[in-house]
């Protein structure tokens, strides 16, 4: 690095003191109170810990999303809003062939393993399918169009989609456990993997030997080792295979690709089906982990596993991954030390400052003006 | 022949409509489809003899009329009792069934002649018809006994939305997706400024003017750093703002500043050497409940025309009344004579529709059983805005809009809005002609966020109760809905979009909603044996629940079919289509 001495930029000194000032004069009215966290932390530091095990098994599922989004808007530069949905269904199949199969009702632990694989499978085919269709019916043709058009076409279908959720979720009778309260309402994903390693149904907890306070629970070890080893497959899948030397050959200059004899279109399919598998296999991971099914968190999700992406630097898969563990230690901490109902505040606070001083992200190479 | 399709077509369409209102819709019905008729065939005349235009019109007005009173006689007949409701009193039907066959076919055929007429004149009749149509509208609504009015006002709110939108996303071609937070900042401003929640109790008149500024100051501070940031970067930030306010207004229930140096900055350093300190802290705010959280706040004054209010002293009152009604009757008088020698029938009519609002504002409608012609001669009354009454509300907002629309038109030929189109179409070379991006981007939000706030202030009074969850981003998706259906960059467009997805939302939805549920209970559902089937069937028998799929199918299918709107302008139209024609030119 080759940098001119410069004289000591007091200004900006400044300018960042009165900055962090008017944080500290109207944090608190968002929850960020200094003083009391400070309290906290001092008063249970055990605690520090547990939200960096829950934050990192959230910030894993995050990161699984997040390489969709990142993969798309690294081919085609497009925000794939209906991605984080696509996530959403892969919560409602999972769960849904998991009900169909019996497995829900089931306490024989090997019935369970088959049945959650072939959820995860299903999950994955269907996340795949849709989002590749997805691409089909409402990008494909808007590819040489201004770029708003795709952009508005996507949140389009993030709508149409959420939707098909919203119905699905009032099929109760494929799925009993829906109940008769509509679609609009929360629904249980029951905690299957309890009930798979341990005959009463309780969480496991693997660090109870060593008295201390906390809980890393098995759901919280299976969510990470699933996601890093996708993580992994993904990556070498990407640097290794000639799909994807042609997946990052279109990504870096579509034309120049073309003519050296690649199909785009189906390298632009492949993106998706991989992006939307990801996204299936992340909605059966979270539903086992948060227990919850829902139509609309596909949305939530989805911004953040965005924010998680141009956190990363956009269009990086090795940052998506980044992003994410980081933006789920985020939120895992804004829950415990700020206030849940804060935490969609801040993620998005933080994209915005991402966005404005560094919008190619932390590994991010030029692309910020691009957008 | 061509001419018999389009008249079955509307015909058709007029029918369901009337199939799903009943009562007096078909007379309404009737009259609108007549119009739309006539616009639909008479643009393909050449410019001829009026009658015989007219003529050739009637055969297919006629079958649009003739489907239209077979389906309304139908619904009375039979479909009334499917949805176990009484039909309708034979001469009323038989009342309203003429008036709409008539309606239709006779306005059917004056539209679609109108357009034999030399063009100016063309233009003048079709704004005094729109003009008369918005003015009789709430009072025929009264008549008719259909209750469109409160919703239209809706749909007027969002058309003026939809109008702001379009000067950011329109002409300077920022996609923004947190649009809705100006509205709700505009609401909050009306909520805070004048209902019990604070124990302020301004006027209307002053907080539509504050809301408005203080969503423009707000535009301002969030496109000053955001605007640099280029496409879909800028709105994902609007949609981070956009779902940001709601989450403040929700959350801003228990506010409590403190001065950080003195309450825990200062006294902290000195603990950490040893020092013990009695500083006082400085307490800004404490406890504060500022947005009153999911309860939302009410209620929330209403606007009252204070110089005629009944309580003022009578002989003042008059005063005012007749010196505002000679103001106005003169202006009309001087634009028409001015009209008349300058030809520029456009604005002229459109302002004299303003006016002519403007006087029936004053009416209350205190007696509306004595008919309109008693109410339309009562102008020496009071003017008040009561929550059972929409008229003078409607009125207030359609001078809103055309308030708007008069600026709006000003704004966008002006200098400002000859920059924003030049950044629309090519920020790098607007830049190099000598125009400031930033500044001009800045205008654009700032603008557009201040008509937000004039819709979020009335929305405020209107409803006379504001709640966060009103806020978030499926509002911001409905209005830029509004935008793109319409025809982006133009304001017709904006218009007629905001009217067909919020009468689509507002009025044909619950509609269809109450038809379906009731036709299930009376008829479909007892001839169900099978109990899961008919759970099943009545589980998903609900439209309202599923309006979003609505709103996102419009949006894929017009990016698909027509991205430039129904209406669209001749700009954006060719940019649109720019890389498909000179596609085709290189092919041919």
């Amino acid at each position: 690095m080759e940098t001119t001495k410069k004289k000591f930029n007091w200004r900006g000194l400044g300018v960042s003191l009165l900055v962090l000032y008017i944080v500290f004069l109207i944090g608190p009215i968002a929850s960020l109170d200094v003083p009391s966290i400070v309290t906290a932390i001092k008063a249970n530091p055990i605690q520090l810990i547990q939200f960096l095990i829950i934050g990192i098994s959230n910030g894993a599922i995050i990161a699984i999303i997040a390489l969709g989004y990142t993969m798309v808007y690294g081919i085609i530069e497009l925000i794939n809003f209906a991605h984080g949905d696509v996530y959403m269904i892969g919560v409602f199949t999972s769960l849904t062939v998991l009900s169909v199969t019996g497995t829900l009702d089931s306490k024989d632990p090997v019935k369970i393993a088959l049945g959650l694989i072939l959820a995860l499978v299903v999950a994955v085919v269907v996340g795949a399918v849709l989002n590749a269709s997805i691409e089909r019916l409402a990008y494909r043709r808007l590819r040489n169009a201004p770029r708003l058009a795709p952009l508005i076409s996507a949140i389009g279908m993030s709508f149409i989609i959420e939707n098909l959720g919203l119905m699905w979720a009032a099929q109760a009778w494929l799925v009993p456990s829906f109940g008769t309260t509509g679609g609009a309402s929360q629904k249980v994903f029951p905690d299957m993997l309890s009930v798979m390693f341990n005959s009463l149904g309780q969480d496991v907890n693997l660090l109870a030997s060593s008295g201390l306070p906390l809980r890393f629970t098995i759901k919280d070890l299976l969510v990470i080792i699933l996601a890093v080893s996708l993580m992994i497959g993904l990556y070498l899948f990407v640097q290794r295979t000639t799909l994807g030397k042609a997946m990052r050959a279109t990504a870096q200059n579509r034309d120049a690709a073309k003519m050296l004899g690649i199909d785009i279109d189906w390298v632009i399919t492949a993106t998706f089906l991989i992006g939307g598998g990801l996204a299936g296999a992340a909605g059966l991971m979270a539903g086992l982990y948060n227990n919850t099914a829902w139509w609309f968190m596909g949305f939530r999700a989805g911004l953040q596993s965005f924010t998680a992406a141009v956190l990363g630097g956009i269009g990086n898969i090795t940052g998506a991954m980044l992003g994410g563990f980081l933006i789920g230690l985020l939120a895992s901490f804004s829950d415990g030390y700020l206030s849940t109902r804060w935490t969609n505040a801040w993620v998005f606070t933080v994209l915005v400052l991402i966005l404005l001083f560094r919008p190619t992200g932390l590994l991010g190479e030029q692309t910020g003006q691009k957008a | 022949m061509k001419y018999i399709r389009s008249g079955i077509t509307f015909g058709l369409i007029g029918g369901a409509l009337t199939l799903l209102f009943g009562g007096w819709s078909v007379a309404v019905i009737g009259s609108l489809m007549g119009i739309g008729l006539g616009l639909a065939l008479g643009g393909s005349f050449e410019r001829k003899d009026p009658l015989k235009i007219a003529a050739t019109v009637l055969p297919s007005a006629l079958v649009a009329a003739v489907i239209l009173v077979a389906l309304s006689f139908y619904q009375n007949s039979v479909v009334q009792e499917a949805i176990g409701k009484r039909p309708f009193a034979a001469n009323l039907a038989l009342n309203a069934n003429l008036i709409g066959f008539f309606g239709s076919v006779l306005f059917a055929a004056f539209v679609a002649a109108i357009h034999g007429l030399p063009q100016n004149q063309e233009r003048a009749i079709k704004i005094a018809l729109l003009a008369t149509l918005v003015v009789l509208f709430p009072f025929i609504d009264k008549l008719t006994a259909l209750r469109w009015t409160a919703q239209i006002i809706f749909a007027l709110i969002f058309v003026i939305l939809g109008l702001g939108l379009n000067i950011v996303v329109g002409y300077a071609g920022l996609l923004d997706l947190g649009y809705a937070a100006f509205f709700a900042i505009g609401a909050y401003t009306t909520g805070i400024l004048s209902s019990p929640q604070h124990g302020i109790f301004l006027n209307f008149w002053l907080v539509i003017w504050i809301a408005a500024a203080m969503a423009a100051v707000w535009g301002l501070m969030l496109g000053a750093p955001t605007l640099p940031l280029r496409g879909d970067y800028l709105a994902i930030v609007t949609l981070g703002f956009g779902e940001i306010v709601p989450v403040l207004f929700k959350n801003l229930t228990d506010v409590t500043i403190k001065e950080p140096l003195t309450c825990w900055i200062l006294p902290g350093l000195m603990n950490l050497f040893g020092a013990q300190t009695t500083m006082s802290c400085i307490t800004l705010v404490e406890h504060e409940d500022l947005t009153a959280g999911d309860k939302g706040i009410s209620p929330i004054g209403r606007p009252s025309l204070p110089i005629i209010s009944p309580n003022e002293a009578v002989g003042l009152a008059l005063v005012v009344k007749v010196v505002v009604l000679v103001l106005i009757v003169g202006l009309i008088g001087y634009y028409l004579f001015r009209a008349i020698s300058s030809k520029q029938y456009k604005r002229v009519a459109g302002l004299a529709a303003g006016l002519l609002a403007a006087i029936v504002f004053f009416i209350p409608l205190p007696h509306p059983e004595k008919g309109f012609m008693a109410t339309f001669m009562a102008v020496i009354q009071p003017g008040e805005f009561k929550s059972n009454d929409p008229t003078t509300w409607y009125f207030l907002i359609i001078a809103i809009i055309l308030l708007s629309i008069f600026v709006i038109q000003r704004l966008r030929d002006s200098r400002l809005g000859r920059a924003w189109m030049a950044i629309r179409e090519d920020e790098l070379a607007a830049a190099q002609m000598g125009i400031d991006p930033v500044r001009t981007k800045l205008a654009a939000f700032a603008m557009g966020a201040t008509f937000s706030g004039f819709a979020g202030a009335f929305y405020a009074a209107y409803i006379a109760g504001i709640f966060p969850s009103v806020f978030d981003f499926s509002t911001s998706i409905i209005i830029l809905c509004v935008v793109i259906l319409g025809g982006i960059g133009n304001i017709n467009g904006v218009i007629v979009g905001g009217l067909a997805i919020m009468t689509a939302d507002r009025l044909f939805l619950p509609a269809l909603k109450d038809f379906l549920s009731s036709l299930l209970t009376h008829t479909i559902l007892p001839s169900i044996s099978d109990p899961v089937v008919q759970l099943a069937v009545k589980d998903n028998a609900n439209p309202i629940l599923y309006r979003f799929l609505l709103f996102g199918l419009t949006l894929v299918i017009m990016m698909a079919v027509r991205p430039e709107g129904l209406i669209p302008n001749a700009q954006v139209r060719a940019e649109m289509h720019g890389e498909e024609a000179t596609a085709e030119k290189a092919k041919a």
